[in-house]
């Protein structure tokens, strides 16, 4: 049954709640998943303090526990005492951070180009969410709207806003319009540190685009097509022509994640790659003059772009919404359950490669300016152009 | 049109990375540094004056607050410095305990340049598992003297109290951990390669240099001189300490990193054998009742954690206080080489630099 | 030559750094936040009485014998010794007492270094310092201690959660 037009700007107004709804919840969420995997790594406990701290449930005894507050004190100090769940003690922070950055003052300094610096913020925020448009959360249906429901009935509720047949162009193109708003806010600031951050990021991430670029060529060509849901499956399901192929086109895969994921690292500004904003040499990089609303998008847009590259490698390297990764599922075959695309598996990719995020940064320290620009252009350019090639010469085997 | 120019660039007061209120003006030509200029005096409190209206018995308080990180090896340069001025012999037993403690203690101090130098090149975790054991040592100078920080431990002629009970317990727990944490903070940073990236090769200073510049200490080690106070002119209980002197030739970054890590080795080993050598017998030596000096000047120096630590006095006659009293500070002698260690390097490297000249700026500014 | 290259290209060094905090990360993660065995390092503090050593050097503090009498005899020692010069002794008399009776003791602790000269330095035991710590406070006169008049704190703790969470409860 075809939607008419109304129903379906209806279902897309929905799918578009739904998707911003999940990246807008999730980015506070990852925050504070930030905090407190560092505080592990680092033998801590991070933030515990909104509740189940100070005016909480002291000494282990549960008072207060009558009213709302009181009881959520009381159950997180309850959780401290739970292994693996005391993680999630001190939840409601990312609440108050986010509180916390609404309500913050507002400081555009005297001779900061003020237009430009208030655009900034917003181009690379709206840059890191329209990116989201294109990908692909479930290949089909995620459900269909039941009959009781009134005007939608009967229809799908697709797991993607759009179908677009040059997804991944499209995905690559926008995310690049996010440094314009680092540069410029940088630039507006009239402010040395943030100059020389804003000069970093720009040379960092232009070219560290084409060993991006250049990576994902691999699955374009092994799929020959640029459509988000087909190259996924594709990837994933693909059966090979024969054993060479695909014991070459699992190993092409299993190095081009990784491949992928380090220069996803220095797309996003992370650790070791994080000299846009590396706090030890340039207080805190190109957003050393914002405070408030306007740090906090360029804040949502560096974690917005964390969960698209996650997304992106997941999706291409990892298998996507199928179970077995680097096209493994191609000559293994499950059935049932497991062997179906499912959202689930793809939202568990996700998250574990924002875990490796996290973890990288905990653990590494950081390039140098002149040696992150070695390691692009005269390691990861390279090896990437090596990968193509192998890639066109398996796609010519096939 | 357009012109060029070098910007200048103020790294300090207020900056993450120069430990304290360091303030190093910056001529960049990009990212490339053309002049460097350390501007120093924010700390500044004029400790060698106060000292010069405080007794000998009372000055000790505020070479806690020089080297704030390193305060026993102060106090200890204090006390043999006065010692030396009116001729006092101090039992063995507490040149054993000041030795364990001093060696402790530049433990702790290279600790914190490890866990801060590691945070400046951007790796967070070995600060945390740095403080972690710089806690432990912390609490074992709390059960020697009541404070963790300011430790004021030692007296003129020897040691205020024996050393608690339960003491030699404590430490031997630290110590027996201690390797295994060093192996640690080398898993994460020695072999490293991003670690090695940032730190090989960066901030050179050989060994004729740093001579002339009259730098001591771990950095000048890391050029491949192996001056050290504790072998060349023994004081405490170092004449029956069995210990070596860790040097390397590169003179970088890296290099001073590992020498730095291998004195630790070496400060445990020398922990340990004042524990097992522990003498017996009195820890004060019998004192005159009012510490008195005649007309005489002495300059005693000992091997501080940052370099060679030297107290100058000299005396009056009939007083109770030094008529001048001046301190040889490593950390402002060594800092006179960040604008030779970093002129025509990067950014970047200036902040290395700056972590691993090892600076406390309470001891610089004095 | 191969082997430094495929050192190179698999970052083993990288690996060995990501398995150890990996390791911290599991072994914190797999005990509770607030059991009898635990890898953290964390003192929760205000909930959690922090423990400290015998010789802790706290506040100024000075004690009574048996009788509930100051034990002090005025010989200024402590006086003299201090460093930063902030304890102000005037020496008195008292009914029904031998020895002399400070009439005024003042302790300024604002400018107080912890050092235990004082202490050390009293040949009659008449002054501590005792285990306190949480020495903060809104008016400078919370600071200044003293054995007569407003201030005659110098006998007890500083009453703990005039300044501190601690005393909540």
């Amino acid at each position: 049954m075809m939607p008419t037009l109304t129903q379906y700007l209806v279902i897309s107004l929905l799918q578009i709640v739904v998707v911003l709804g999940f990246v807008m919840t999730l980015v506070p969420l990852l925050t504070f998943a930030e905090r407190k995997v560092i505080a592990y790594v680092q033998v801590r406990l991070g933030a515990t303090r909104v509740a189940g701290g100070l005016w909480g449930a002291q000494q282990g005894r549960l008072h207060q526990s009558r009213t709302v507050t009181g009881g959520l004190n009381g159950l997180m100090w309850f959780l401290g005492r739970v292994p693996v769940f005391s993680i999630l003690r001190g939840l409601p922070m990312f609440i108050a951070d986010a509180l916390k950055l609404l309500t913050k003052e507002d400081i555009v300094p005297a001779s900061a180009d003020k237009a430009v610096f208030v655009l900034s913020p917003a181009l690379a925020l709206v840059a890191a969410f329209t990116v989201f448009a294109a990908i692909s959360f479930a290949p089909g249906a995620l459900f269909v709207f039941p009959k009781a429901v009134p005007f939608l009935g009967g229809l799908p509720f697709n797991g993607f806003l759009t179908d677009l047949n040059v997804g991944l162009l499209f995905i690559l193109g926008i995310a690049s319009v996010g440094v314009y708003g680092i540069v410029l806010g940088a630039w507006a600031s009239n402010s040395k540190y943030p100059l020389l951050g804003g000069l970093r990021s720009a040379a960092q991430i232009v070219s560290y685009e084409v060993p991006l670029t250049l990576s994902l060529l691999v699955p374009v060509v092994l799929t020959g097509s640029l459509n988000f849901n087909e190259m996924s499956t594709r990837m994933a399901t693909d059966v090979p022509a024969n054993g060479m192929v695909a014991i070459g086109r699992t190993l092409i895969m299993f190095v081009g994640f990784f491949v992928y994921t380090t220069c996803g690292f220095a797309e996003t500004n992370r650790t070791p790659f994080d000299l846009a904003e590396a706090e030890t040499e340039l207080v805190a990089g190109f957003h050393t003059e914002y405070t408030g609303m306007k740090f906090s998008f360029f804040f949502l847009a560096e974690y917005s772009s964390m969960i698209t590259v996650s997304a992106l490698a997941s999706a291409f390297f990892l298998g996507g919404h199928h179970l077995l990764p680097f096209g493994i599922q191609g000559f293994v075959h499950l059935s049932g359950w497991w062997g179906g695309p499912h959202i689930i598996f793809f939202l568990f990719k996700i998250f574990t490669l924002l875990f490796v995020f996290l973890w990288v940064r905990a653990t590494l320290p950081r390039y140098r300016y002149d040696q992150l620009m070695n390691v692009g252009w005269k390691f990861l350019i390279p090896y990437t152009l090596i990968m193509f090639v192998i890639a066109a010469l398996l796609r010519y085997a096939a | 049109m357009f012109k060029t120019e070098e910007m200048e660039i103020n790294l300090g007061p207020q900056h993450p990375s120069t430990h304290g209120v360091l303030r190093v003006k910056l001529h960049l030509d990009g990212e490339t540094v053309t002049r460097c200029v350390p501007m120093i005096g924010y700390l500044h409190r004029g400790v060698e004056k106060i000292c010069e209206d405080k007794t000998f018995f009372q000055g000790q308080v505020w070479t806690d607050r020089t080297d704030y990180v390193a305060a026993i090896s102060n106090n200890l340069g204090w006390v043999e410095g006065v010692e030396k001025l009116f001729g006092i012999t101090t039992p063995r037993r507490a040149h054993y305990i000041r030795t364990m403690l001093t060696e402790l203690n530049r433990i702790t101090s290279h600790l914190l340049w490890l866990g801060t130098h590691a945070l400046d090149i951007g790796a967070m975790t070995v600060f945390l598992y740095a403080f972690r054991e710089r806690e432990e040592v912390l609490s074992i100078f709390e059960a020697f003297c009541g404070a963790r920080l300011t430790t004021t431990a030692f007296r003129i002629g020897g040691l205020r109290e024996d050393i608690p009970p339960g003491f030699e317990k404590q430490v031997r727990a630290f110590q027996a951990r201690f390797l295994d944490c060093i192996e640690e903070y080398e898993t994460l940073l020695t072999e490293n390669r991003i670690w090695k990236k940032r730190t090989i090769g960066v901030a050179p200073l050989n060994a004729e240099d740093a001579i002339a510049l009259g730098v001591t200490g771990p950095v000048l080690r890391a050029a491949g001189s192996s001056y050290d106070i504790r072998k060349a002119f023994p004081y405490a209980a170092y004449a029956e300490m069995d210990f070596d002197v860790p040097t390397q030739t590169a003179g970088d970054t890296y290099a001073r990193y590992l020498v730095r890590l291998a004195e630790m080795r070496q400060s445990h080993r020398i922990v340990n054998q004042c524990l097992d050598g522990l003498p017996e017998g009195p820890v004060m030596a019998k004192l005159p009742k009012v510490l008195k000096s005649e007309v005489n000047e002495v300059y005693h120096a000992i091997e501080a954690p940052k370099g060679e630590l030297g107290y100058y006095f000299i005396g009056e006659k009939g007083s109770q206080s030094p008529y001048r009293m001046h301190i040889r500070a490593p950390s402002f002698i060594n800092l006179q080489a960040l604008p030779k260690m970093t002129e025509g390097r990067l950014l970047a490297d200036v902040i290395a630099a700056i972590g691993t000249l090892d600076v406390v700026l309470g001891e610089v500014d004095r | 030559m191969a082997s430094s290259l495929l050192r190179t290209l698999i970052p083993f060094d990288i690996y060995g750094g990501m398995k150890l905090t990996g390791k911290y990360f599991g072994k914190v993660l797999l005990q509770s936040n607030r059991g009898t065995k635990r890898t953290h390092i964390v003192v929760e503090y205000p909930e959690t009485p922090v423990t400290l050593m015998p010789r802790y050097r706290g506040r100024l503090q000075m004690i009574k014998d048996e009788q509930g009498e100051i034990k002090c005899v005025c010989c200024l020692a402590c006086e003299k010794i201090c460093p930063t010069q902030v304890i102000t002794i005037e020496k008195g008399k008292k009914e029904g007492r031998k020895t002399p009776y400070p009439t005024r003791y003042d302790f300024e602790m604002e400018r107080c270094i912890f050092c235990e000269f004082c202490v050390e330095s009293c040949g009659f035991d008449s002054i501590i310092l005792n285990h306190q710590f949480e020495l903060a406070a809104y008016n400078r006169e919370d600071f200044s201690h003293g054995t007569e008049g407003v201030f005659q704190n110098m006998y007890d703790l500083t009453p703990v959660g005039h300044y501190s969470v601690a005393s909540e409860e």
